[in-house]
């Protein structure tokens, strides 16, 4: 619907994901999507439920495990877990992150 | 490891499918409704935040289709789907699908009948060690015992011998003995003589063959070294199994075939059968025991140049074919001269036009497949030209049920199903038909092929192969079954989804449709005509051969006539005792006393049976003959009783003895070829004219 503003690779979304619950530890998915925002300030504007299919990708990959939880409002929700797996692809990810970053920055620098 | 957690997963995630949909829908409104209350809390109309709540969230149906088709189910879903709509689907027309079926099944069915014989007798390799290095000295298709100097096709024994010493081409050789014998022997504590068929192999025949006994051994070079004196005996698997029982003590048993007894050393492994297909004999023993085995072929084992023998070799890894020839030729010749000692002129010519063929032996030998590799190829085409017709038939079946079905498409295509799904759903019913008629097809080929076993087997026990439906024969079966669907299935499957939406949903269809699917239909109905004519028309001439075949003079009037085959080596007689040609007069008389007995003679050969081969020198010509000349040992009464008139001469008599003058009655042929001029009556030939 809103695509132009899906402007995050999604390999980056997983990366983003990863990270947050590293830092968070159990969340689920309405959690996740607010404290990428607040963290990026909102300057990374997910379309929020893009999370989903992502989630259920990592589901099967093993990065994360779920199990249902309450919300402090008492409502039924799926918690996601980090598990040894999601820690080493996160930082899978980051190096590879870093290495397609430094190379952009070269280029930047040198034109 | 990680990829099989995942699959694991997958797979899990079947068994509850509906519970990750829910949840997955759960856990998005979660998502919409805290999105929205946290709108509502920051000071926005309600309305207004349930709006900015799902624009920020995205289009939320395609989101869960995508969350649920992450895991890679939706092909299977949509299978299933397709198969649960397609037997709907079936069973609404039951008449056609019935037709469909019968007709699958009989072209399927034939199909995979026939290539179950084809791959017994034809394609599959024997069931021995590396079957693709085995080789034959020859071309395998001839049996006996010759004299004939410089044969390329049977081997004397000394001659097996020196060329296992002497050959660099083979990492092992082996000789069997180019006739079965078909006797009867006794099992011990019997009293009753039983037919068994037995193979005489040199003692490295099975060590070859890599081929181990399932109980006690198998034969060894040992019990083949020295001359009558290994009265050892291998049993097959299906013998052991027949005809003793599957006694586990069947070492301890012992066999009295002629004047001998044999002990039992081992039993064959079940799938093995020899190296002959479509023979399976009950016994092998080894050659040294060949003149103590009825006929008791005298010289076999000893005779340099009593040539009987087949030989075969596995040749060494890295050696070609080509070098193998060269190798053996060299051999052949060498090892011939050592065993003639001096050449007379005729035998330098027979050596030097001699050439020994090395044929492959990795599916064996068979005169089986001589006889019937033709036959086959040929019915092979037949069944496949039956179920082209079955396709055509059902193709039109199915193209009539689709303009029945012409408002659904429409209904569907209209509801915004895409043509690629319509048409798979259509190859699915196509698929579902084609592998039940395959199913029954298998059934009804289990049933066929031992029809067509018993047809071309022609005596009271069909020809022993292996039939039993294995993996190559389900595979080529499924392949079949596959293009089948493809060929009856794709047409339709393309017409009836290409559709005039607006003209099919009306009532009445679009002109233009019917007349492409008239034209359709018609086509395919030629084609089964035409194809159908090619069948008739081949029948109608197989038909006039079987009848002429049943016309053709034989020579003897075959009207009721009978014959016996007497195993008198069973009862403890030799060949040329005395008392033997007693016995044949005493049977003889006793037959012809039976009441409705026209008359009685023995032969050692009957219609079909072969012959006794050999050239003959006439007295006063120059030169023996070239032609071999058949013969049969018989007894008066022989042509009396076949009803075979004498143009000249008289029949044999009491008065032809042992010790009498000899003599002889020929063919007219022969009189005409080799005593042009004259009465033959009364003129002389000797047998064996080369010597």
């Amino acid at each position: 619907m809103s695509s132009n503003r899906d402007d995050i690779p999604p390999g980056t979304l997983y990366l983003l994901i990863l990270k947050t619950l590293v830092r968070y530890g159990e969340l689920h998915g309405f959690e996740i999507a607010n404290s990428i925002q607040q963290t990026t300030e909102d300057v990374l504007q997910v379309e929020e439920g893009s999370l989903y299919p992502a989630l259920q990708r990592m589901l099967i990959k093993g990065w994360v495990v779920a199990r249902w939880g309450t919300t402090a409002g008492n409502r039924r929700a799926r918690y996601y877990q980090l598990t040894a797996a999601g820690r080493k692809q996160l930082s899978i990810e980051i190096s590879q992150f870093e290495r397609v970053m430094g190379a952009i920055a070269r280029v930047i620098q040198t034109a | 490891m990680e990829k099989l957690g995942e699959l694991l997963r997958r797979i899990g995630m079947l068994q509850h499918r509906d519970q990750v949909a829910s949840e997955l829908q759960e856990e998005m409104q979660l998502h919409l409704d805290l999105r929205r209350q946290q709108q509502v809390e920051a000071g926005i109309a309600p309305d207004e935040a349930a709006a900015t709540a799902h624009r920020r969230f995205g289009n939320a149906t395609l989101l869960r289709e995508h969350s649920y088709t992450t895991w890679g189910w939706s092909w299977l879903e949509g299978l299933l789907q397709d198969v649960l709509y397609g037997l709907r689907a079936m069973l609404r027309s039951p008449g056609v699908t019935i037709v469909a079926l019968l007709s699958l099944a009989l072209g399927i069915g034939a199909n995979t009948a026939i290539f179950s014989l084809m791959d017994a007798v034809m394609l599959r390799s024997l069931p021995v060690k590396n079957p693709q290095q085995l080789v034959l000295l020859g071309k395998g298709n001839a049996s006996g015992i010759t004299d004939d100097f410089g044969t390329t096709q049977l081997y004397s024994y000394p001659f097996y011998r020196e060329f296992q010493k002497r050959n660099q081409v083979f990492s092992e050789t082996a000789s069997i003995f180019s006739m079965r014998s078909d006797v009867h022997g006794t099992v011990s504590d019997r009293n009753q003589a039983e037919p068994m068929q037995v193979q005489m192999v040199s003692g490295t025949y099975f060590p070859l063959l890599g081929v181990q006994a399932i109980i006690g051994r198998t034969l060894t070079d040992q019990d083949d070294s020295t001359q009558g004196d290994h009265p050892v005996a291998v049993v097959s698997y299906s013998w052991w199994k027949k005809g003793l029982a599957r006694d586990p003590n069947v070492l301890n048993r012992t066999l009295k075939i002629g004047d001998t007894t044999y002990s039992i050393v081992g039993v064959a492994p079940p799938e093995f059968f020899g190296t002959v297909v479509g023979e399976s004999p009950d016994i092998w023993i080894p050659m040294s025991m060949v003149e103590q085995v009825p006929p008791h072929f005298k010289g076999a084992y000893s005779g340099n140049l009593a040539e009987s023998l087949l030989i075969l070799g596995r040749l060494k890894p890295g050696v070609s074919m080509a070098q193998a020839t060269t190798n053996v030729n060299l051999l052949f010749q060498q090892i011939l001269r050592h065993l003639r000692g001096s050449l007379s002129q005729d035998d330098a010519k027979a050596l030097k036009k001699a050439h020994v063929l090395l044929t492959p032996m990795a599916t064996g030998l068979s005169g089986l497949r001589r006889e019937f590799s033709d036959p086959l190829k040929i019915l092979m085409g037949i069944a496949g030209v039956v179920l082209l017709i079955a396709c055509a038939n059902i193709a039109n079946l199915l193209l009539a049920r689709s303009t029945a079905r012409t408002r659904e498409f429409a209904v569907r295509q209209a509801l915004g199903a895409g043509r690629g799904r319509l048409v798979r759903q259509l190859l699915t019913e196509s698929m579902m038909l084609a592998l039940a008629g395959g199913a029954l097809g298998v059934a009804f080929a289990a049933v066929a092929s031992r029809l067509l076993l018993r047809l071309v087997s022609g005596g009271p026990e069909a020809v022993p192969l292996n039939l039993a439906i294995d993996s190559r024969m389900l595979l080529f079966t499924l392949a079949v079954t596959l293009v089948t669907a493809l060929l009856f299935g794709t047409i339709p499957a393309m017409r009836a989804t290409r559709l005039e939406l607006t003209q099919s949903l009306k009532d009445r269809q679009g002109a233009a449709t019917v007349r492409g699917k008239a034209l359709l239909a018609k086509s395919l109905i030629i084609s089964q005509v035409a194809f159908s004519l090619l069948l008739v028309v081949a029948a109608g001439l197989f038909l006039r051969s079987l009848i002429n075949l049943t016309r053709v003079d034989l020579g003897f009037d075959k009207q009721n006539v009978l014959f016996v085959h007497l195993d008198e080596s069973s009862a403890g007689y030799k060949d040329d005792e005395p008392r033997i040609y007693a016995l044949y007069r005493q049977i003889t008389e006793r037959v012809n006393a039976l009441p409705g007995v026209q008359g009685a003679g023995f032969s050692t050969f009957v219609f079909h049976e072969g012959s006794w081969n050999g050239s003959v020198q006439v007295a006063g010509a120059e030169k023996p003959s070239d032609v071999d000349v058949k013969h049969n040992v018989i007894t008066d009464g022989y042509f009396s009783a076949l009803h075979i008139p004498l143009l000249a001469g008289r029949d044999f008599g009491p008065q032809d003895t042992a010790t009498s003058p000899k003599v002889a009655i020929i063919s007219e042929r022969m009189a005409r070829t080799m005593f042009p001029k004259g009465n033959p009556l009364g003129r002389h030939y000797t047998l064996g004219g080369k010597d």
